[in-house]
């Protein structure tokens, strides 16, 4: 990334980089390769000698596979896949009952309970403490200090907001007692700067730059919790070689029939660096306009033909990660 | 079977909901596929219920006002061949308010209605929690689908995990109501009382002791007051939401699956439609996504260039591009190299693309879905010529046969 030493002076103010945090909170759209980013975040954090735990919160497990192709599940107990690079998946009901054990210290009733089908029944239609409890557990985990950086993979946009935001509905809906206490120790964690980031994943294109510039303000707004970068995922380099930024149209202008040594011909040609070179500018617009209007610097991290295949994908990803983020100057005509 | 034609859906059904994982573009997919049905003399409207508010990006609506269907202006859909009988409208959810409206519906008296709006546990959950926004899209869908005023309704999902929780949300939601638990925070005298402690009463008691030691004083007798509020609503609740679900598994409705063409994004396609056939979902057909395509049609060559020749063909096509050019300053070489790169990487990923949908393309068919491709465009699609365009692929006659006849 093309960068001078002013833009990499103003993009680093005086909060600490992202590897200098306990909690990163990685969130973004469906299908901005969030998962990637989580996974290239962790190995980064590893390589950089830190104790990583990286955090699943989904249905099933997406990062560990990338980590560690292959790999059995890691499940919520958790295993280290790389030296320093542990990953767990939180589950709500064993995350609930592992607080209720701890708390009452009635594991033999709490089991009892848990196997209530009407308990059960009355858990699955109420809303809000699957992601309250999770958090909770990211806290706990927290605390351990057994790690230095946490990495947690959030719900998808939208949800994300919500998943960030339950401790203070907990805190503003239950009068008192140990639940509204929790409940703003997670909050506290969320809103300290210096401790907690949240990363949003972005696409370079249109709708994903809006919603991520509308996410951003709402968790500013809303939640509180700190963000200094955004990410910018899959950002096609332009084909174009110096000195021909009008190939497409030259190429297109070759006799239609010609054979160069069993090429495709000519307007085949055109096409498809045609393509490429839109794909390009599109993403380079986009970036800049996910920049302008969030008001942040950003990160880009290259587009990669099949997606992230192998650890030197994931290297690449991870190395791209820590660099500095650019800021997006105010009036760039791109 | 013979897979149904898209375009008949548009005329034989009043719902087509739209699912799919995240990322598919299933907003875009839905937006269009009304547009089509207003082009086709139809009212139609397009709900959205994703929080971030996509819809209106791709309409070009600006901000859609929560809650009210907003009509598209009618010399704007005219351009697009939509005639005087067709509307589009779209509508934006308002989880809040249609949760509050409900209420307002079914509650028994006045006391009743400002017991439940007024409660705290109400005024959070209706809003900020996740999941009460498919509750509150089946009823809106329900609701619509009473009123005269619109022809078809068009359904874009909230991007969820489950992806089927929307449809499982009445079902939920029923099983709340009628869950033991539910009733005994409603009638804990009764059943102490009358009926003793029998085991599971016994059990029961013991997860509300739980759950009253976790949240504290206070917060379960909030939660009991909200369901005796909700009580005398419960049998309206009961066959509205049997309702929802006849509608949405019944012959008025039909689901399309959006799927990306990427690796993962089709497996995770696959997986959903799995899920959604053992729910007995009304399936209809598969529309890819964003699907990489060679220039003018067909599969790509093999290899490019071909083994073998790679030193020949760019140097013929580096003579080219310099006789062409006729200034000995342009760097022909390079150029040539950049073409043939930039074309074999597109082979690649239309090769790749059309392997990993191989699969799901036979399990479509198979099942007698119908299956289109839209192809990926060089520009986003985020304007009403844009979602135009889409929708003369997912309604071409046949599958492969390129566009629709306009």
């Amino acid at each position: 990334m093309a960068q001078n030493p002013l833009e990499a002076a103003l993009a680093a103010p005086q909060s600490p980089g992202i590897l200098d945090r306990r909690l990163v909170i990685v969130t973004g759209k469906g299908g901005t390769g969030k998962t990637c980013v989580v996974a290239a975040l962790a190995l980064a954090a590893a390589r950089a000698g830190k104790r990583v735990l990286v955090v699943e919160t989904g249905l099933g497990e997406a990062v560990p596979p990338l980590l560690s192709p292959g790999a059995s599940p890691v499940g919520y107990a958790g295993r280290e896949l790389q030296p320093g690079l542990t990953a767990l998946h939180i589950e709500p009901y064993e995350a609930l009952a592992e607080y209720v054990g701890l708390q009452f210290g009635m594991r033999a009733m709490t089991d009892l309970v848990f196997r209530n089908a009407a308990f059960r029944q009355l858990m699955d239609a109420s809303p809000g403490w699957r992601e309250l409890i999770t958090l909770g557990k990211i806290w706990h985990l927290r605390e351990q200090e057994r790690f230095d950086l946490v990495v947690v993979d959030a719900p998808a946009t939208g949800h994300g907001i919500t998943f960030l935001d339950v401790p203070r509905v907990v805190i503003s809906a239950v009068r008192a007692g140990p639940l509204r206490r929790h409940a703003s120790w997670v909050e506290d964690m969320v809103q300290s700067p210096d401790e907690t980031l949240l990363l949003p994943v972005a696409l370079a294109e249109e709708l994903p730059a809006r919603e991520t510039a509308e996410l951003v303000t709402r968790l500013r707004e809303d939640v509180g919790v700190a963000v200094d970068r955004v990410v910018v995922n899959a950002v096609a380099r332009s084909p174009l070689p110096p000195g021909a930024p009008d190939l497409a149209a030259r190429l297109a202008r070759l006799p239609a029939q010609l054979d160069c040594g069993g090429l495709p011909a000519p307007p085949v040609l055109a096409a498809c660096l045609g393509h490429a070179v839109s794909r390009a500018e599109l993403n380079r617009h986009y970036r800049d306009l996910i920049g302008r209007e969030t008001g942040l610097p950003v990160v880009e991290l290259p587009y990669l033909d099949g997606g992230v295949s192998g650890p030197d994908d994931l290297e690449r990803l991870a190395r791209a990660l820590v660099e500095p983020p650019v800021r997006i100057a105010a009036e760039s005509t791109s | 079977m013979k897979p149904p034609v898209p375009s008949a859906l548009l005329e034989s059904r009043r719902i087509l909901v739209c699912v799919g994982c995240g990322g598919v573009g299933k907003t875009t997919i839905s937006a269009a596929v009304a547009l089509e049905a207003a082009r086709r003399g139809r009212r139609a409207l397009v709900l959205t219920i994703d929080p971030a508010r996509r819809l209106a990006d791709a309409l070009g609506t600006g901000p859609l006002a929560g809650g009210e269907p907003q009509e598209i202006p009618r010399e704007r859909l005219r351009a697009l061949g939509v005639p005087d009988d067709g509307a589009l409208f779209a509508l934006m959810l308002d989880v809040k308010g249609t949760l509050d409206s409900l209420v307002e519906r079914f509650a028994e008296d006045e006391a009743a209605r400002s017991r439940i709006l007024d409660n705290r546990i109400y005024q959070h959950v209706s809003d900020a929690l996740a999941g009460s926004a498919e509750y509150s899209a089946m009823e809106k869908v329900y609701e619509l689908s009473q009123l005269e005023r619109f022809d078809l309704i068009v359904v874009d999902t909230p991007p969820s995990q489950h992806a089927i929780d929307f449809l499982e949300a009445p079902r939920r939601l029923l099983e709340f109501i009628d869950s033991r638990l539910v009733k005994l925070l409603l009638h804990p005298a009764l059943s102490a009382g009358r009926f003793g402690f029998r085991l599971f009463q016994r059990s029961a008691f013991r997860v509300l002791q739980l759950i009253e030691r976790v949240s504290g004083l206070g917060f379960l007798e909030d939660v009991s007051e909200f369901l005796m509020a909700f009580e005398g609503m419960a049998e309206g609740f009961r066959e509205r939401a049997r309702r929802v679900e006849a509608l949405l598994l019944g012959p008025e409705a039909a689901f399309v699956l959006a799927a990306g063409a990427a690796g993962e994004s089709v497996q995770h396609g696959q997986a959903l439609l799995g899920r959604l056939e053992a729910a007995g979902v009304p399936l209809a057909g598969v529309v890819m996504n964003r699907v990489r395509t060679w220039p003018g049609g067909g599969p790509p060559p093999a290899q490019i260039p071909p083994a073998g020749r790679a030193a020949e063909a760019q140097a013929a096509l580096a003579q080219a591009l310099a006789e062409d050019a006729g200034d000995a300053a342009f760097p022909a070489e390079d150029a040539a190299a950049a073409a043939i790169d930039a074309t074999r990487r597109h082979a690649e990923v239309v090769g790749r693309q059309a392997r990993a949908c191989d699969d799901l393309h036979s399990y479509a068919l198979r099942r007698g879905l119908f299956w289109r491709i839209v192809p990926e465009l060089p520009r986003d699609v985020h304007d009403l010529e844009g979602l135009a365009q889409i929708a003369r692929h997912v309604f071409a006659p046949e599958e492969g046969r390129g566009e629709a006849p306009q």
